[in-house]
């Protein structure tokens, strides 16, 4: 699925132009998105070993920007951003995936597999996010002014919610949330890496 | 007798190591290493045993009453201990202090100050009688912990990391500050008369219960802070492990009832979350502590914190 997007974004920047490519890859990427949900509930569960800690901020970042940025507010679909967030997170993906699949397929993966699992995300991670971020900053205007999915007060629970400030609060979580994602990976690195050449 | 005090990546700390009485105690030892260093005064020091390279097993941590000698396998003259630095600590006093404090100050800013007109509402506020209850049961929810801290409660443990400070005191201040801007709200939606006489009746039974389970435990422990881990029994204690926390909980879930905000049953969640991985813990370690073997009693069966259900 990944691959698919993959495939689409960089036929439709070929083909057209970077506006296109939200409408060209929205429907696997929507798939696969949400899809991811149920590796969080793998690590719940226990059926994978990574922890849910480093894998809830991933993958719900990504949900809220598919379903409630992009989804949400078509305004945003043609940014220039979207290709290179939809490009950052298909690579990692198709790296990440196949990695597993063959691991779990054969019991190793090629060293050069290995190392890619554990570098890319040097410079993905940095694209990835700022493109998120990117995203969200430039959505607040429209996320003002439609006012979608906000409740307001008066009503019998007393409760109240803004879209807008919980997209605001949201990027303030990306300040602490994005170094020590990515130091957490580095450590990741550091370990498989000396790990695969001991062996 | 000689100590070795080594980093835990194994290089020596202390340079030459330390000179001690036979009859010194690890709290001799603490001083001690204070005194070099300066910096690291007895409750910042983990001292622990040497674990071998390569084992999972888990080191054992130097109990400050002990003696050296209880440690150094009989009749040898030197003794390896590892250290740790814990970081800058404070006393459980302090922590509660702050953490309470927050609370108690802020939610009647949001009662009695004019707030809501940088949030966009202009014009008079309304105060029904419920949100004046409100803030009386609040304030005398947060004053009773605090007198609670420094007149009833007995700590086992002396001190906490400094670091908790900061996590707790935003745990508290943003959760009491966010319940205090619904309750006082100039929209306010208040519920029915009788509910609201139920629930804040039903939380000031539960908050005197919890008044009464936290003497009952201060009275488990002797005034010097020592006697360890007891058989909690009395009052609600008979049914219910951590009573204390069961209170609590319900004098919340009153305090809900009348006042019926999201965000009052977030916190409500939340906090019941917390409290139930802390009485899982204390069940779990008494009823180790109390197995009913060589002597020692069995612990009776209970609920943990949330009878009927847990």
């Amino acid at each position: 699925m990944a691959f698919q997007v993959l495939f689409l974004t960089l036929k439709t920047l070929k083909e057209s132009s970077h506006e296109h490519v939200y409408n060209a890859v929205e429907k696997p990427l929507l798939l696969a998105q949400s899809a991811a949900v149920l590796e969080i509930i793998h690590g719940l569960i226990g059926l994978v070993r990574s922890p849910v800690s480093s894998t809830l901020p991933q993958i719900g970042s990504r949900l809220y920007l598919t379903w409630g940025i992009l989804y949400s507010f078509p305004e945003m679909r043609t940014h220039i951003l979207v290709t290179s967030l939809v490009i950052s997170w298909s690579l990692t993906e198709i790296i990440r995936y196949s990695f597993f699949g063959l691991k779990e397929a054969f019991g190793f993966a090629p060293s050069w597999h290995l190392w890619l699992r554990y570098s890319t995300f040097l410079v993905l991670y940095p694209t990835g996010i700022s493109s998120e971020v990117g995203l969200i900053y430039f959505a607040l205007p429209y996320l003002k002014a439609s006012e979608k999915y906000c409740v307001r007060m008066p009503n019998k629970l007393n409760f109240s919610f803004d879209y807008y400030y919980a997209a605001i609060v949201t990027l303030g979580f990306y300040v602490p949330g994005s170094p020590h994602l990515y130091s957490y990976m580095l450590s990741q690195r550091k370990r498989a890496l000396s790990k695969s050449k001991k062996e | 007798m000689k100590v070795n005090i080594v980093s835990r990546s194994g290089r020596e700390f202390i340079k030459g190591g330390l000179e001690l009485n036979d009859s010194a105690t690890v709290a001799d030892l603490q001083e001690a290493i204070h005194k070099r260093t300066k910096k690291f005064y007895p409750s910042r020091q983990r001292l622990t045993l040497p674990v071998q390279p390569g084992s999972k097993e888990r080191p054992v941590v130097l109990h400050y009453k002990k003696s050296l000698k209880e440690y150094s396998d009989g009749n040898q003259n030197t003794l390896t201990v590892v250290f740790k630095d814990l970081g800058p600590q404070v006393s459980y006093r302090t922590l509660f202090f702050f953490e309470y404090l927050g609370p108690l100050l802020l939610y009647p800013v949001f009662y009695y100050f004019p707030v809501y007109q940088f949030f966009g509402y202009k014009g008079e506020r309304v105060i029904h009688p419920v949100q004046t209850y409100a803030l009386y049961y609040w304030c005398f929810h947060y004053f009773k912990r605090i007198m609670e801290t420094f007149f009833v409660h007995r700590f086992s443990h002396a001190t906490s990391p400094l670091s908790n400070v900061f996590r707790n005191c935003a745990y508290y201040w943003t959760f009491g500050s966010y319940i205090a801007y619904y309750v006082n709200h100039p929209l306010y939606t208040p519920v029915s008369d009788l509910q609201m006489k139920i629930g804040f009746g039903f939380g000031i039974v539960c908050q005197l219960a919890n008044f009464y389970c936290h003497i009952i435990l201060k009275n488990l422990r002797s005034a010097d802070g020592s006697g360890g881990y007891q058989i909690p029994h009395g009052f609600l204690f008979n049914i219910v492990t951590c009573a204390n926390y069961t209170t609590e909980i319900y004098q919340w879930l009153g305090f809900n009832i009348a006042t019926q905000t999201v965000a009052g049953y977030v916190f409500l969640v939340v906090a019941t979350s917390i409290m139930t991985n802390w009485a899982l813990a204390k069940h779990r370690r008494l009823r180790k502590l109390f197995d009913g073997k060589d002597g020692r009693p069995k612990y009776p069966r209970r609920w943990v914190i949330l009878p009927p259900f847990l």
